[in-house]
């Protein structure tokens, strides 16, 4: 895989991958990286971080930093299941719309195109609320069921451009049937697309699951990031002076989107030459210095 | 292709390039020979074209909210009110069965029911405010969210192409390096949290700006300085969220759309024509490259509305956000499913001012 | 012969990489002269564009050309101006048509417009003086003046193609540099085009750079051929000697793999 091994020279992917990485790993010893439980009261109210508890306590007396850490496991969960299922439904809606064209295509285009003009959140917000309290897994599938759009839009362009290469023409002249043409000719040199889809799809879950926990539709009983938001907010954190509380999602939400989004940039980067720099302009920029020649 | 920016938690995805099949391309070699009056025909065609699709994803909308309710188990009038726990007399709940379309009739004679009340400006009435029309609780509200939204995209729209611009032109300069970072950090940060961590520190530790409203309430409404500086004031940091969480999608779209184009031919020529620099820069390069960005424009509008829902809310902001915020809290129904109509339809106009202009800024505009 | 209007002296030019470096042009020096019509042939890329592109200085980061090269146009070393002067050089002394000129006009600009900004740019011309200027040169290829309103794309291939050398002849340039200007077009308008040029140039006296990988069309129109193999000049004589007696085995091989479509015909009168 060369855009693996590219990945990996590059600087920004590896920043972001560290960061994803710690924060998978945090999440996985989430219990053995605390002894208190995070739905326990186990201290005063309101504490401010101390070495008892590091990022001090809720209004209800739980540990932050053990909510922080087990909050993790369900921010994540929801990001990449989410991520999975939107990425799954627009690469195969793309590939399909670009590959078949004719009707087929008109109709996917068209219902793509109508989802991306209904606002996103508005919507996950309706649907949400007639749902009543959303646990995690209905949040993911109410995701997965309203993302999909974007990543048809892109995967379907692409696809029409790599239809007409030789080798799926001279497959096609072989008589190959469509659908391995479709996953063995087209679905490889999307690698790319469906990557920075994926990982944009995770990005946008892990927000949108904090989104609503915050606004007040996830289920109060789960221990997630967008629930503590939605418990601080509650227990007007900032007003009273526990900026801990609020602040420390906010800081997890921030360092995590960052690691995504540095991932995405490179994959962009590796994957679109004229966008990568690379080391030549650093060398052609000492030559120039050193008097070696100009433009 | 490109990153798919998330601008900031705001749910909606915009691309940093043009995404190909969008921008009708240039035909090579075609003979084209198109009097004025021919051209303009088509655009009023495009243009005809793009409202009809508007109208059908408003329907669309629509049908999402005629069948939700419809999809409880249950009898759904019932279980709203019950989750809303409001009491109202049998007069009243029958009046509010009507504007939902539950009428005894079959099921398409309901759906017609109900998009002809919402097409005739009815989206029933609050549960809450009992019996204040959704239009007028939501109307009120969107005046203050229009502006808070309008102005904060055009100022990071002109933000971000500038520098996306500035960027492209300097490519590998420690500027473009700066901007990109930069712009890594506004696209990645959710809107939620840039504006927790903007009410922290400048509304509660500095006390530098207001922790909420729109304006200084002691202060009646006004066309007057008073009362428009204190607006100004009151709206700065949820503006400033807003912002910081979209320029730098507009700047990676921008530059990466800049550095496509910049080994074309006819940017090259320009140079060899002996241009000043800031021609080619901006008449060269730079006007073609808006193309597509304006394009991602309107896709990220649904981006920059969603995250005025949660600005407004944390900046306690009188905006649609906050009157939804309230409406979810209370389950107040009619209110969450119209805001969901009120929003597609001002996504719906700003994606229609930006097909228009998209006429105006591509001459070769002939069909979408 | 008189002074060449260019002349290249030890021509160096490398693209950078991250590891290595790709020398695309190999110390290559030729001179043309005044009002000359000569063609620089060689298969896809030999370094032809990269030598175009040097004259005018329109480089981007990773080339590079090396220190010790020269060229001289009119006497004077390009690579020694400054950003000012270069400006004030470009187009006034060396136009260019590109090798896609179907692409290189601006799509968002009228064809009004790409003649004002050079007139402007370096004549100082008004609106209306540019106008009139503009309306003579189209007419020189052969173009009506109301195409001056359309937008590019409302004109055809070929039509743009005059339209490019229209503008390169706005500011009665010394040499005007032809890159494949003719490979998307059918062998027609292709024809009809190298005709018109070779007219104008006999008008208006400037020296033409033209540069193809179609031998046979270049034998046709050139008074002088330059050879290039992989980066490197290697045989400069004149069409003739070029045609009849090929000194060095790359042209003879390069003879020897074209189809002989062009018979004998060797100045474009012989074929019209
Ligand atoms: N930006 C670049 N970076 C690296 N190498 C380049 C670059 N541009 C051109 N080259 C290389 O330089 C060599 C010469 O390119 P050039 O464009 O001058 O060829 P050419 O003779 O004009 O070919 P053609 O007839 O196809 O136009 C080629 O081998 C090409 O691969
Ligand atoms: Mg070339």
């Amino acid at each position: 895989m060369t855009l693996f091994k590219q990945l990996l020279g590059n600087k920004k992917a590896l920043v972001g991958l560290t960061i994803l990485v710690a924060i998978i790993l945090i999440a996985i010893f989430a219990p053995l990286l605390t002894e208190y439980s995070p739905t326990r009261r186990v201290g005063r109210p309101h504490q401010p971080p101390s070495w008892d508890h590091w990022l001090g306590t809720t209004r209800l007396g739980h540990d932050v930093f053990s909510r922080l850490v087990h909050g993790a496991r369900v921010s994540l969960a929801v990001g990449f299941g989410a991520g999975l299922m939107i990425t799954i439904v627009g690469t195969v809606l793309g590939i399909i719309a670009g590959y078949k064209g004719g009707v087929v295509d008109e109709v996917i285009n068209f219902f793509t195109n109508m989802v991306l003009v209904v606002p996103n959140l508005p919507l996950l917000l309706v649907i949400a609320a007639f749902v009543g309290q959303a646990g995690p897994v209905v949040i993911a599938l109410i995701l997965g069921f309203t993302s999909w759009a974007w990543g048809v839009r892109v995967t379907r362009s692409e696809t029409l451009s790599i239809r007409q290469r030789d080798y799926v023409k001279s497959a096609e002249m072989l008589g190959e049937p469509s659908w391995r043409i479709m996953a063995l000719e087209i679905f490889p040199n999307l690698i790319s697309i469906v990557g920075i889809n994926f990982i944009g799809s995770v990005i946008f879950a892990v927000i949108a699951e904090a989104t609503l926990g915050f606004l007040g539709l996830g289920d109060p009983n789960t221990v997630s990031w967008g629930i503590m938001l939605f418990n601080a907010q509650n227990a007007s954190a900032l007003s009273v002076g526990a900026w801990w509380d609020l602040l420390s999602p906010c800081f997890a939400l921030a360092l995590l989107g960052l690691g995504l989004a540095l991932l995405n940039f490179a994959i962009d980067e590796v994957a679109n030459p004229r966008l990568r720099t690379g080391g030549m302009l650093k060398s052609w920029s000492r030559m120039v210095l050193l008097g070696e020649g100009k433009l | 292709m490109g990153v798919r920016a998330t601008m900031s938690g705001l749910p909606h995805p915009l691309p940093s390039s043009p995404v190909k099949g969008e921008v009708p391309p240039g035909e090579p070699g075609k003979i084209v020979p198109e009097p004025a009056e021919r051209k303009e025909h088509k655009n009023m065609a495009f243009l005809l074209r793009r409202l009809a699709f508007y109208l059908a994803a408003f329907l669309a909308a629509a049908t999402v909210n005629f069948f939700l309710p419809r999809l409880m188990p249950g009898d759904p009038i019932q279980i709203m009110f019950a989750s809303a726990g409001s009491e109202l007399s049998l007069e009243n709940l029958n009046a509010l069965k009507l504007t939902f379309g539950f009428i005894d009739a079959p099921l398409h004679e309901q759906y017609f029911a109900y998009i002809k009340s919402v097409f005739t400006g009815d989206l029933g009435r609050s549960i809450k405010y009992f019996p204040l029309p959704v239009t007028e609780l939501l109307g009120r509200a969107l005046v203050w969210t229009l502006g808070l939204v309008g102005i904060a995209t055009l100022i990071s729209f002109a933000v971000g192409t500038i520098l996306g611009v500035m960027a492209a032109w300097r490519r590998g300069t420690l500027f473009d390096s700066a901007v990109s970072l930069v712009a890594i950090f506004s696209s990645s940060v959710p809107a939620i949290v840039v504006s927790l961590i903007l009410l922290f520190v400048f509304g509660y530790t500095l006390r530098w700006f207001p922790n909420g409203y729109a304006a200084n309430p002691l202060l009646d409404p006004g066309f007057n300085w008073t009362y428009i500086s204190s607006v100004l004031y009151h709206g700065t940091l949820p503006m400033l969220t807003l912002v910081i969480v979209l320029t730098g999608g507009f700047a990676v779209t921008m530059r990466n759309n800049m550095i496509n184009l910049l080994g074309e031919d006819y940017i090259v020529m320009g140079r060899a024509k002996g241009l000043a620099d800031n021609r080619v820069m901006l008449f060269y390069a730079a006007r073609n490259a808006l193309l597509p960005t304006v394009s991602s424009l309107a896709i990220a509008m649904g981006t920059v509305l969603g995250g005025s829902l949660i600005v407004e809310v944390v900046f306690n902001y009188p905006g649609l956000g906050n009157t939804l915020y309230q409406a979810i809290l209370a389950r107040d129904y009619p209110v969450i499913q119209g805001q969901l109509l009120i929003m597609t339809g001002a996504m719906l106009v700003s994606n229609f001012v930006v097909d228009l202009s998209y006429v105006l800024l591509d001459p070769r505009l002939k069909k979408a | 012969m008189s002074a060449p209007v260019l002349s290249i002296r030890n021509l160096n030019i490398d693209y950078i990489g991250a590891e290595a470096n790709f020398r695309a042009v190999k110390d290559v020096s030729f001179d043309i002269a005044p009002g000359e019509f000569f063609g620089l042939a060689g298969e896809s890329g030999c370094g032809k564009s990269t030598i175009a592109f040097a004259v005018s200085r329109l480089h981007r980061p990773p080339a590079l050309i090396r220190t010790g090269s020269e060229i001289l146009v009119d006497g004077r070393d390009v690579l020694e101006l400054d950003k000012d002067a270069l400006r004030r050089f470009r187009w006034r002394e060396v136009a260019m048509v590109f090798q896609s000129a179907m692409n290189s006009l601006n799509p968002v600009l009228t064809i009004e417009a790409q003649f004002y900004d050079v007139l402007h740019t370096h004549k100082g011309m008004s609106r209306e003086a540019a106008r009139e200027r503009a309306a003579e040169l189209l007419k020189l290829v052969d173009i009506p003046p109301d195409r001056l309103a359309a937008y590019p794309h409302q004109c055809s291939g070929g039509m743009r193609q005059r339209i490019v050398i229209a503008i390169c002849l706005a500011l009665n340039p010394k040499l005007l540099i032809m890159d494949e200007p003719t490979t998307a077009l059918d062998v027609v308008v292709q024809r009809e085009i190298l005709q018109r040029i070779d007219v104008l140039r006999k008008r208006l006296g400037f020296a033409v750079l033209f540069i193809t990988h179609d031998l046979g069309l270049m034998v046709q129109v050139s008074d002088r051929i330059g050879i290039m193999l992989e980066g490197e000049l290697v045989e400069v004589n004149d069409a003739q000697t070029i045609y009849r007696s090929p000194q060095h085995d790359y042209t003879k091989r390069l003879w020897a793999s074209m189809p002989k479509l062009h018979g004998d015909q060797i100045r474009p009168e012989a074929g019209a």
